[in-house]
């Protein structure tokens, strides 16, 4: 049996992934609706004065871009569980984290991409100031990988089970709280005038670290989750 | 000469060989808990002085201390077995990951509520975002995740396995979440508890919490040997050494 040469598989399954999420666009459009959503919702909670807004601008879009991912986890690995198509994958020759590395690429891409590129508009609701917005994207840039990554191995643990919605919550919670404290800490700091760069370099270096161990980490999780 | 032990360990994981040590160790455990808690108790509430600032509101550090231990203790003790559970899928292992985590997250739960009550004697407010305090309830959301991916599965011990790989992950955040709330600046510095610290308790008031901690150690003990039997059962049933036992109830 010969097998596919390893780049021409990943391309292969990153190929196939952003092709149905694309043949299924209204799909991608829902996490950016719902952050809209809830972005809008906080004037009205809070009331519409300026400077308040201004001091939670950065934590609140912050706030709104997690949730919406983890709306969006939970249907990472689930069509492909329910047509088996995670099977083979798990069974491919070629090394699952790998696979699964570049799913998680291809959910970042067509989830968490779309939010950054709309979270500028959010946060300027919120009237965050301008000279702010270089470090809000570049806190997401680094925040929103994680977050798909962490994810991704909870998402591959309830891969066993029928109902995951809120339980993914309740895991994935305790995981990301050092990501939002960083982001938002990065965030507060640019706000204040102060250097920012070292919660960014924080939050860098633990995405270095969750890009090697989190696929391993997923790869395992879905063996166990799968091994019935 | 001292091969015994290692045999004696062997013996132990299997199940009816733990269910029938579990079933004598128990009623000492409970026995001791009782009374080592009865004495701290005493000790603590009627021998210890006020304290000079806090007066008797310090009391409940009798309960809320050790709690807070057990919190971080059995959490240790159930990483340790996951990880056995998922390296060499000892059964027993599992079993005991499983069941020291509804144990891990009522201790959690009375530290969080005695801490509470006492902040709000001490520092006027039920609830502060003090590090110590948030990273508390981070620990109880762990312990929550864990519990409800253990019951999310159809299958037993694939679920303990997720669970026991959950909680895995989970220890390596402890620390992550220790450290992060140290950079995080909180509005309010709340008053921390040091015990060996320059203002130190006097010996006291050190004994009871002492007595009480190995109280709670027994206690645990207790609890997870009866759960541990309970689960053993339920996960054997059909086994010839669980049908003996059952058997010999309905002869009784």
């Amino acid at each position: 049996m010969n097998q596919a040469p390893l780049g021409r598989a990943c391309a292969a399954v990153l190929r196939r992934d952003l092709t149905l999420a694309w043949r299924r666009r209204g799909d991608i459009a829902m996490p950016v609706l719902y952050a809209l959503i809830v972005t809008t919702l906080f004037p009205f909670a809070l009331g519409p004065e300026n400077a308040l807004l201004q001091r939670i601008a950065g934590g609140a879009v912050l706030v709104t871009v997690l949730l919406a991912m983890l709306l969006a986890l939970d249907g990472m690995f689930r069509s492909d569980i329910e047509d088996g198509s995670l099977e083979q994958l798990v069974l491919a020759p070629q090394p699952l984290a790998l696979m699964l590395g570049m799913k998680i690429l291809a959910h970042w891409l067509t989830t968490a991409l779309p939010l950054i590129v709309i979270a500028p508009m959010l946060a300027s609701m919120l009237q965050l100031p301008v000279a702010v917005m270089p470090v809000l994207l570049l806190a997401l840039a680094l925040a929103t990988p994680m977050l798909s990554l962490l994810g991704a191995v909870l998402v591959a643990l309830t891969a066993g089970t029928r109902r995951s919605g809120m339980l993914l919550a309740l895991m994935l919670l305790p995981l990301c709280v050092p990501v939002v404290i960083f982001a938002a800490g990065a965030l507060a700091a640019a706000q204040q005038g102060l250097p920012w760069i070292a919660p960014i370099a924080w939050l860098g270096a633990a995405l270095a670290l969750a890009l090697v161990l989190a696929p391993l980490a997923c790869a395992a999780a879905l063996r166990i989750a799968l091994d019935a | 000469m001292s091969s015994w032990i290692p045999l004696w360990l062997h013996k132990l994981g299997s199940p009816p060989t733990f269910y029938r040590f579990a079933g004598k160790l128990r009623p000492w455990m409970l026995a001791l808990a009782i009374v080592l808690g009865l004495v701290a108790l005493y000790g603590g509430l009627v021998l210890a002085p006020p304290d000079y600032q806090q007066g008797d509101d310090y009391r409940i550090i009798f309960v809320h201390v050790p709690s807070a231990w057990m919190g971080l203790f059995i959490y240790g003790v159930m990483a340790v077995s996951a990880f056995i559970a998922l390296v060499w899928r000892i059964k027993l292992a599992e079993v005991v990951a499983m069941e020291s985590a509804p144990i891990g997250a009522a201790f959690t739960l009375i530290t969080l509520t005695t801490g509470s009550l006492w902040g709000e004697r001490m520092w006027g407010t039920w609830w502060t975002w003090d590090a110590r305090l948030t990273s508390e309830l981070v620990l109880l959301f762990l312990y929550l995740g864990v519990i409800g991916l253990y019951h999310a599965f159809e299958d037993r011990r694939q679920g303990a396995r997720a669970a026991a790989f959950l909680a895995l992950i989970g220890i390596i955040n402890v620390p992550i979440v220790h450290f992060s709330v140290n950079w995080w600046n909180t509005l309010h510095q709340g008053s921390t508890i040091r015990l060996f610290g320059p203002s130190t308790m006097s010996g006291s008031m050190i004994w009871p919490l002492l007595t009480m901690m190995v109280a709670t150690k027994c206690y645990y003990v207790f609890s997870l040997c009866s759960r541990v039997r309970a689960d053993l059962l339920a996960l054997e049933s059909g086994k010839d050494w669980v049908r003996q036992i059952a058997a010999g109830e309905t002869a009784r």
